[in-house]
């Protein structure tokens, strides 16, 4: 667990290190423009199920064989991921389980683009290329759900299987997301 | 008098023929002929030449073992029958009818080279009507029709065959002129030529099927119609003797032209296709050892308005294709080919270690005096657009360019067509794309081609050898095995028209394919990947240029698949709600989506990769495994050089990943991991994401949309509620609807390394994601 806890700090302060501060939308219309892509729609996970529950494959293991409609709750109808963080075969898992819901958002870009100027004067000596990643202005959750859980298997269908819930989580609304993520490489390749 | 010479010129032709052999009629025979009007001449033949030679410049092309004979026994004659006459008008009528007959030419080489192009056969009979008769002003004219039935050719190289069986040709021309009139300035000083003009030209084609050792590859069949007009001119590109041609061609518009590839019942069909194309200072020279071809010019367009994949019912909607190979003296980039008779094998010493052993095996059965052909490339296509036309609205990939050389070899060998190909040297780059017509202004987004791994931008220096065989999945179709390698490559993947984005630099790309079968099906193309592994080696992610660019450090990819797949259907999404779930537009509205139809065309790829689990290759070459490497902190190869030492630095490695059935990597893996994409091309909601003017200065609030004024779409307000007519003017773009979907993805270890260790350490002792289903609904834009 510790480890896990690590190398997610570790991720995040990567990000802070690629960081740069928000630019004001007279700054934003200083950077050079390019090419890039807009995007929007949705993105839904389990929301009939996922394949093993497909209950018209016989191949799939019974203890995934439920029905999974939308309105079903089953705990086994989302998607599960395990991370084994001990040391392999002595040790428990860490679970995200029963994995659903759905996030639509308007409006992220994807562009690169280069940044020479602005800054507070930064830009020019940057002088280099950034992969934006634009924030859509809002992303909707609905229904989203997970469960956090330890187990003593990878799999339900693993002998001697076992788990135990921590907490459920369910996410319904809006989060306001703006702003540009800027992504450059840095240090010593 | 000219008309008369010309007339004396070619009864003498005919003469010379009967010259050849005749066998005297039996009184029977003679009593049963009727007399008629004109001459009728009935001749049969064996004609036996030993070679004939077209010298050029002094150097020979020979045909040798030329041979005309029965097809049921080649020591016996054909026969033939002409019917001769002269129409009112003058017109100078010859109907030949052909039995039976074989062509065989037993080899052909340049100034006796030890290897030939091979050994090739026709087998056919034919029924021809040719009408002359001389212009006013001077010249012939005159019109053509021919048949050709259960015809049959054959091309043998090394004692193996691949042939087209039953063979049928249809052609006919309403009116030729042919003249000796052609003015040529294009090099400097003028010459006259021949002109050839033929208007509607109309042939049909059908071949019952292209088969190795008796097994199918497919039928083609195809109708075109055109018109042309053909300059020829004495003397080449080099020497003084030679051949160049210039030629205007016009693909006449009609929908009864098409082409189609069949396999076991089902197509792949191009129809009602129009175009021209143009060449010029086409020439054809014999070299010391090669026969060269070469163009300064060649430019055309194609339209094709109808492809159909399997389904004749659903279109995946039409095609225009764009383009200008040309010349480049000041880099000194031309369009040629070298036709060289034999196997000329690639230098193995400068070989990447890589693909050395591959290319060694793939030639170990031939030498020096092995038959087979092989060509030298070069190409510059100076500019190019494509066009996809999806339920009317249409994405154009602009600015295609791309210049190169290779070396190429094919023969035929046991049941197989080998194809190697080395030295594939070059660049390509796409400027970006227009969306709405062709004129409208160039945009970015040629990332969204990623998703088909059609890359913007890259340079190449690519070994390849490929070995195609007869039969695909079920019955007929392609298979294909082949061993490729990607040398130092630089790859493009989001750049602007000036080359600055993010580019894979120093790519060495390993592949290797393994019963890779094509069948075209009811439902589209499948295509079934029996067993694959691969090495993508990234020097350097940069970010700006590809040389000076930052460095985000080295990325590698390995890859070990079997069973997967891919099929290309025909259609798109149909009628999706975005946002919400529903099953018509007034429940998908009321829930907070949006409804969108996205027609009938469009195109449905369905992707199954299987990873397998680490472990030895079929054949036993290789130990494969699904890897992800990125590596950063490298040591310098020498200070400020900007080039790295490979596995010097530190590594996070995610390793042995693998799909199975939901039960462990002991567990089958049928399912794999699926992701199916449903492509269309829609009009897109595009929303202001802040209040003021934008980079255009153009104003509008937050959260207004982005519509066109009009359909020319070069220029746009932003509206707050938009009218029905208005988004149909809203941007368009690729609306995608995917699946992704697995029973099991599972990762042995996730790992890091140290440099100053020998073995990676593990972070996570495994993980395993099961029964993912996950579906979205994205629309992506171009911007600018």
């Amino acid at each position: 667990m510790i480890k896990i806890m690590l190398v997610i700090l570790c991720f995040f302060n990567t990000l802070n290190l690629l960081a740069l501060e928000p630019l004001a939308e007279e700054e934003m219309q200083q950077v050079l423009g390019q090419g890039g892509v807009y995007l929007s729609g949705d993105i839904t996970i389990n929301e009939n199920g996922g394949p093993l529950n497909d209950l018209a494959d016989s191949s799939n293991p019974a203890i995934w064989q439920k029905n999974c409609t939308g309105v079903s709750t089953h705990k086994r109808c989302g998607a599960r991921i395990a991370v084994n963080a001990g040391d392999g075969a002595n040790s428990g898992w860490l679970v995200l389980d029963n994995i659903r819901g759905r996030f639509s958002f308007e409006g992220m870009t994807l562009k690169t683009r280069k940044i020479d100027t602005g800054f507070g004067g930064d830009g020019a000596l940057f002088n280099n290329n950034v992969l934006e990643i634009g924030l859509p202005n809002t992303v909707s959750y609905g229904d989203v759900s997970y469960t956090l859980a330890n187990s003593s298997q990878a799999r339900p269908t693993d002998t001697g299987f076992n788990q135990t819930d921590i907490l459920n989580v369910n996410l319904d609304g809006d989060v306001s997301l703006r702003g540009n993520l800027l992504l450059f490489p840095t240090g010593n390749p | 008098m000219k008309f008369k010479k010309i007339i004396l010129f070619i009864l003498g032709i005919i003469q010379s023929s009967l010259a050849v052999s005749l066998e005297r009629l039996s009184d029977s025979t003679l009593s049963n002929v009727q007399g008629q009007a004109g001459l009728t001449v009935e001749q049969s033949q064996l004609l036996n030449i030993a070679d004939f030679s077209y010298i050029d410049d002094g150097n020979s092309l020979t045909f040798e073992g030329i041979r005309i004979s029965s097809q049921t026994d080649v020591n016996a004659s054909s026969s033939q029958r002409y019917v001769i006459d002269i129409a009112a008008d003058g017109a100078l009528s010859v109907q030949t009818t052909v039995n039976p007959t074989q062509l065989h030419i037993k080899g052909i080489r340049i100034n006796n080279s030890m290897g030939s192009f091979g050994d090739l056969t026709l087998n056919f009979e034919s029924v021809t009507d040719f009408t002359i008769k001389g212009m006013h002003l001077g010249g012939l004219e005159g019109r053509f029709t021919t048949g050709i039935s259960n015809a049959e050719m054959i091309w043998q190289t090394n004692g193996h065959a691949m042939s087209f069986d039953n063979i049928s040709f249809n052609a006919s021309i309403d009116n030729f002129t042919f003249e000796y009139d052609a003015i040529d300035n294009t090099k400097g000083f003028s010459r006259t030529g021949l002109a050839l003009a033929m208007d509607n030209f109309d042939f049909s084609f059908s071949t019952g099927a292209l088969s190795l050792s008796g097994v199918s590859l497919g039928e083609l069949s195809g109708n075109l119609a055109l018109s042309a007009n053909l300059q020829v001119f004495g003397g080449g590109r080099n020497g003084a003797q030679g051949l160049t041609m210039h030629s205007q061609i016009s693909i006449l518009s009609d929908p009864e032209n098409y082409v189609r590839y069949t396999d076991d019942g089902n197509s792949l069909f191009m129809g009602d296709f129009s175009g021209f194309l143009n060449l010029t200072n086409l020439t054809f020279d014999i070299e010391s050892d090669h026969l060269a071809i070469a163009f300064d010019q060649m430019d055309g367009s194609f339209t094709a308005e109808k492809i159909l994949m399997g389904d004749s019912t659903r279109p995946i909607g039409s095609m225009e294709l764009n383009f200008l190979f040309e010349d480049d003296l000041l880099n000194n980039r031309h369009n040629r080919w070298q036709l060289y008779p034999g196997i000329r094998q690639p230098d193995f010493n400068t070989m990447p270690d890589q693909i050395k052993s591959y290319a060694q095996n793939f030639y170990s059965s031939l030498g020096p005096a092995s038959e087979g052909l092989s060509i030298s490339t070069q190409w510059n296509l100076a500019n190019a657009d494509l066009s996809y036309i999806d339920d009317g609205r249409r994405v154009v990939i602009s600015g295609i360019e791309s210049y190169g050389s290779a070396n190429t070899t094919i023969d035929v060998r046991d049941q197989k067509i080998a194809i190697g190909i080395s030295d594939l040297k070059g660049s390509y780059s796409i400027d970006g794309l227009r969306i709405g017509n062709k004129t409208a202004p160039i945009q970015g987004g040629a990332e969204l081609l990623l998703s088909l791994e059609v890359f913007q931008a890259m340079d190449f220096d690519i070994d390849g050898f490929t070995e195609i065989t007869a039969g695909g999945a079920s019955g007929g179709g392609i298979r294909i095995d082949g061993d490729y390698f990607f040398n130092n490559a630089n790859i493009g993947l989001s750049i602007d028209d000036t080359g600055e984005g993010i580019w894979a630099t120093g790519v060495n790309y390993d592949i290797h394919l393994r019963d890779i079968t094509f069948d075209v099906e009811s439902e589209g193309l499948k295509i079934h990947r029996g067993e694959q592994w691969s090495t993508m080696d990234i020097a350097n992610v940069r970010w700006g240029n590809k040389t000076t660019g930052l460095s985000l450090g080295r990325v590698k990819l390995e890859r070990f698949e079997q069973n997967s797949s891919l099929a290309i259907i025909p259609g798109g999404a149909g009628q999706v709600c975005v946002g919400a779930t529903a099953g018509n537009a007034t429940a998908c509205n009321s829930g907070g989506g949006r409804w969108e139809d996205r027609g009938e065309q469009g195109m449905t790829i369905a992707l199954k990769s299987a990873f397998a689990n680490a472990g030895l290759t079929t054949d036993g070459s290789a130990f494969a495994r699904n890897r992800l490497t990125w590596e950063n902190n490298r040591a310098e190869t020498s200070p400020g050089s900007g080039e790295y030492i490979n596995d010097s630095g530190t590594q996070i490695i995610f390793d042995n990943y693998s799909t199975n059935d939901g039960a462990g990597i002991s567990d089958t893996n049928n399912y794999g991991l699926q992701a199916n994409l449903n492509i269309d091309v829609y009009e897109t909601k595009v929303l202001k994401k802040s209040t003021g003017a934008d980079a255009n200065g153009i104003a509008g609030n937050i959260a207004d949309e982005l519509i066109y004024d009009n359909t020319d779409r070069d220029s746009y307000s932003y509206v707050a509620s938009p009218n029905s007519a208005q988004k149909a003017l809203r941007p368009l773009g690729f609306a995608v609807q995917g699946n992704v979907s697995f029973k099991e993805l599972n990762i042995d270890a996730i790992q890091l390394k140290h440099q100053n260790v020998a073995s990676p350490q593990t972070v996570f002792y495994g993980v395993v994601m099961q029964n993912l289903n996950l579906t979205t609904n994205l629309t992506a834009t171009p911007i600018q």
